[in-house]
């Protein structure tokens, strides 16, 4: 089990915004977040994602629980990453893009170089690589956003509503992306989403309605 | 509208034959100005990065109080500075006044809130996302700090410019702190000044020429580095 959360809530002053029971998301498969827009789908990601703590709930994650303290969420990041609804990439070459999580994880230069490449290859972004990231278009963006999570070999993968802001041919490219991540590299991907067909086609059987 | 036509012409030539009193005084213009601004960035550049970056309890109104200090006239700082390091200041045996260091002191203060409210409005200017973005990638607070600063980082020379642009053409601190000693402590400012007073214009209007060319190649980076910082 990669996570077992009960009873987990967020409230933002007196207005919960979320209300979650009971989860628990088993290794290397694919979960749905499914509900309409401000049902809470982006919180609970940020929550598993280790960016924002609950208000109340325990989450345990790979069997440990959760302290959710600057200090022990910072370790538990380097197994998960979040690729953001609208991602933004940083002002520079998609290759130094894909380079930042693995600096920070002290992986040489020549090893780097290899799994840089092999990321965008998975993505179709590969001839990318020198280009600069902020003149990429949406769908391309994306792709590369998702390459840079795969880049650093995490234990989950969270992407919010991973298709809501590309053209129809993108969407399509991603979902077999998101496909191809999980069956290549048993990554457990977890996904938003309000739209059913996207469940259908990733995550028949394992969706969660919010 | 003679005079200024010759005035202008004989500037020209002046500037053309490199008028040695005029290099003289460009140079510790420039020296003085350039101090100034690196000394003002080094201070002004973090504490403005840890204005923007941190949360804590008076934020705004830190911020308000810098925004005020913008308006600062130079007379007043002058005056300020000039308490301590007279000869009856508490600086006084440290023997400042009318020196260049002097000069640099006064500047400083005037620039420190320009570059510090400046890094603090590029620094707010960056998406939230990018901060985000480095915690999930698995970046620690440095780090993410780091991520910030670069993605800052046009804005930020912006400032520093801005800064520069405004101490190269002060006139009054250098006069109050400087003494407008010749070969020494006199900047193109203060020599403009005093050639208005002796009625001689023609190193003055070389001087203007010479401030105005500085000033338009300053603006001309300023608006390159505010372009870059929106993409």
């Amino acid at each position: 089990m990669v996570y077992n959360i009960s009873r987990l809530t967020k409230a933002y002053g007196t207005r919960t915004v979320l209300d979650v029971p009971l989860l628990e998301i088993e290794k290397g498969l694919i979960y749905a977040l499914l509900g309409p827009n401000g049902a809470g789908k982006t919180t609970l990601l940020n929550i598993i994602g280790f960016l924002e703590p609950p208000t109340t709930g325990k989450i345990f994650f790979r069997s440990q629980p959760v302290n959710f303290s600057e200090s022990c969420l910072q370790p538990l990041r380097k197994s998960v990453v979040m690729v953001e609804q609208h991602p933004i990439l940083f002002t520079t070459t998609v290759h130094k893009n894909l380079e930042f999580g693995l600096k920070i994880r002290r992986i040489p230069k020549k090893e780097r170089d290899h799994i840089i490449e092999e990321s965008l290859d998975l993505v179709g972004m590969r001839n990318f690589a020198r280009a600069q990231a902020h003149r990429l278009s949406g769908g391309e963006t994306q792709r590369v956003s998702i390459a840079r999570a795969l880049a650093v070999n995490p234990k989950v993968l969270l992407c919010d509503e991973p298709t809501s802001s590309v053209d129809p041919e993108n969407q399509i490219a991603i979902i077999n992306i998101l496909k191809q991540i999980n069956e290549l590299k048993k990554i457990t991907i977890v996904f938003t989403t309000h739209d059913r067909s996207q469940v259908t086609s990733l995550a028949p059987d394992r969706y969660i309605n919010l | 509208m003679d005079l200024l036509v010759d005035s202008f012409l004989s500037a020209l030539l002046l500037v053309a034959s490199m008028d040695p009193e005029m290099v003289s005084i460009v140079a510790v213009s420039l020296k003085v100005s350039a101090t100034s601004t690196m000394l003002a960035s080094l201070m002004g550049v973090p504490f403005g990065f840890l204005v923007a970056f941190e949360s804590f309890p008076g934020k705004r109104l830190l911020i308000t109080c810098l925004n005020t200090l913008l308006a600062l006239p130079t007379v007043v700082i002058g005056l300020f500075v000039y308490a301590f390091i007279s000869r009856r200041g508490i600086l006084g045996p440290l023997d400042l006044l009318y020196t260049q260091k002097a000069m640099v002191i006064g500047q400083t203060i005037l620039i420190l809130p320009i570059v510090a409210t400046f890094t603090i409005a590029a620094i707010s200017r960056i998406d939230e996302r990018y901060r985000k973005t480095a915690k999930t990638l698995g970046a620690n607070r440095r780090q993410s700090a780091f991520v910030i600063f670069r993605e800052a980082r046009f804005g930020i020379v912006a400032a520093v410019i801005a800064a520069f642009g405004r101490v190269i053409a002060e006139v009054g601190i250098s006069m109050m702190l400087g003494g407008n000693a010749k070969g020494f402590t006199r900047t193109m400012t203060t020599a403009m000044a005093l050639e208005y007073d002796k009625g001689q214009f023609t190193l003055a209007v070389a001087l203007g020429v010479i401030l105005l060319v500085l000033s338009f190649g300053m603006n001309l980076l300023f608006h390159f580095f505010q372009g870059r910082t929106r993409g």
